[in-house]
């Protein structure tokens, strides 16, 4: 038994034939998006972070059929200058051991930084606290935010 | 992919929605935030035979209503978080919505009414409830009824919900300006559940506290509070509202028998303490 599911997916409009009991994150890998990782599927790990509809979640917890005509947002199609400091700046703070858990960590970073331009230490981590990094490699992390959030800030000044 | 067959449905209309719930009762599943049927049915722990989705059913907003507020069932903690007439009305909500566990996602996605209907005692919704006087609406095809909160949670994943009932909101009447209110709990990590909860509310001469999470039901007393209670009376307060037996004490692998027992008088304490400087 199938359903055909429509969502907008990284800017690209996708029609599909799902099983009704496949999860969010199991059908936007189907459809290539395999930016978005599949951890604990529990909501505990965060590695399944996308935003559907403007709102980060967690993917694993979310059925496929329920997001019918939502726009989903994976790191492959997260393109503006927040993305792009934040990678520059995972690069080069060593901001990930494994790799895993790290789109969902920019996901996160990304929500973070849209909301708070120059978030402190602690909002980063509260920010951050819903996704996990079994290498345990948060204090590069929290830095890599950090400084993705001052290098903003500097193009910001020399725009205006 | 969950393992078992179930089906989807999304109905547009209430009275469609309770007359799928009358007619499949707990055979049927209702789905808030998925925060916790999701993953329950992905590990096989509930294998409902419909997943009943309320997206369409506008059951998200928080509205003011006279002396009331209605916060609908399927508002998200940040619903609660971004709303002014809560900030207004309901700080102790808030201030239990910004200590959610999981993260930004968690507090978007997870809902109060959801949590309220799972009735997970480790959890921060139903000690508050009780402690705002909070009514939850529930309707079916026979109607609608309001169930106090200190009456709808019945023990452990039990509430006084009828399996063809669709929780639609919960009332809670304003706190007075006069009011003063504590929330705290304690949890061993940023992402751990909470192991002792205390609501506390204070008007009037008069306090309303409610122990969450030591107990299958939140534990609720009242009694006379001078506001600014402090030394060896408040001690004696806090201790008079966690009384409970050793049977009725929950354990587990986070704290095990006694433990929450030993903790709870000073949770309570911190919670009435949060009374004197609220507002």
């Amino acid at each position: 038994m199938t359903e055909l599911l429509h969502i907008c997916l990284n800017g690209k409009q996708i029609e599909t034939a799902i099983d009704p009991r496949v999860l969010l994150i199991e059908a936007i890998r189907d459809c290539g998006a395999k930016g978005a990782r599949i951890g604990c599927l529990t909501g505990d790990c965060g590695a399944c972070s996308l935003e559907l509809d403007g709102r980060l979640v967690k993917s694993c917890l979310v059925l496929a059929v329920s997001a019918e005509g939502s726009d989903v947002v994976t790191i492959e199609g997260s393109r503006h200058a927040i993305a792009d400091e934040l990678q520059t700046a995972f690069a080069a703070c060593n901001g990930f051991q494994c790799g895993y858990c790290t789109s969902g960590m920019i996901m996160a970073a990304i929500d973070l930084l849209r909301a708070n331009d120059s978030p402190t230490d602690a909002e980063i981590r509260r920010a951050i606290s819903g996704n996990l990094c079994r290498c345990t490699g948060y204090e590069d992390i929290v830095r890599a935010v950090a400084q993705a959030a001052q290098a903003l800030h500097i193009k910001d000044g020399k725009r205006e | 992919m969950i393992s078992h067959r179930f089906d989807y449905s999304a109905p547009r209309e209430i009275e469609e929605a309770v007359q799928i719930l009358a007619r499949a009762g707990e055979d049927c599943a209702v789905l808030g935030g998925g925060t916790w049927l999701v993953p329950n049915m992905t590990f096989a722990a509930h294998q409902p035979k419909i997943v009943l989705d309320p997206k369409h059913l506008d059951l998200s907003t928080i509205i003011e209503a006279d002396d009331e507020i209605s916060v609908g069932a399927r508002a998200t903690y940040a619903d609660a978080l971004r709303s002014p007439i809560i900030s207004a009305h309901l700080p102790l909500l808030q201030s239990m919505a910004s200590g959610i566990t999981g993260g930004i996602s968690i507090t978007g996605q997870g809902t109060i009414g959801g949590s309220a209907c799972y009735g997970n005692p480790s959890s921060d919704v139903p000690a508050c409830l009780v402690a705002l006087r909070a009514r939850l609406r529930l309707r079916s095809s026979g109607g609608t009824r309001d169930v106090e909160a200190s009456d709808f949670f019945l023990g452990q994943f039990a509430t006084a919900r009828r399996p063809d009932e669709l929780l639609t909101g919960i009332l809670f009447p304003k706190q007075t300006s006069e009011a003063r209110w504590g929330y705290y709990k304690l949890k061993f990590s940023t992402g751990s559940w909470p192991i002792v909860t205390s609501a506390a509310i204070v008007e009037g001469g008069r306090a309303r506290v409610v122990l969450g999470a030591a107990t299958a039901v939140p534990l609720l007393s009242e009694g006379p509070f001078p506001m600014n209670l402090g030394g060896d009376a408040l001690k004696e307060f806090a201790k008079s509202c966690v009384s409970m037996s050793a049977a009725e004490e929950l354990s587990d692998e986070l704290a095990g028998p006694g433990y929450r027992q030993r903790v709870a008088q000073s949770i309570v304490q911190r919670a009435l303490t949060q009374c004197g400087t609220s507002r």
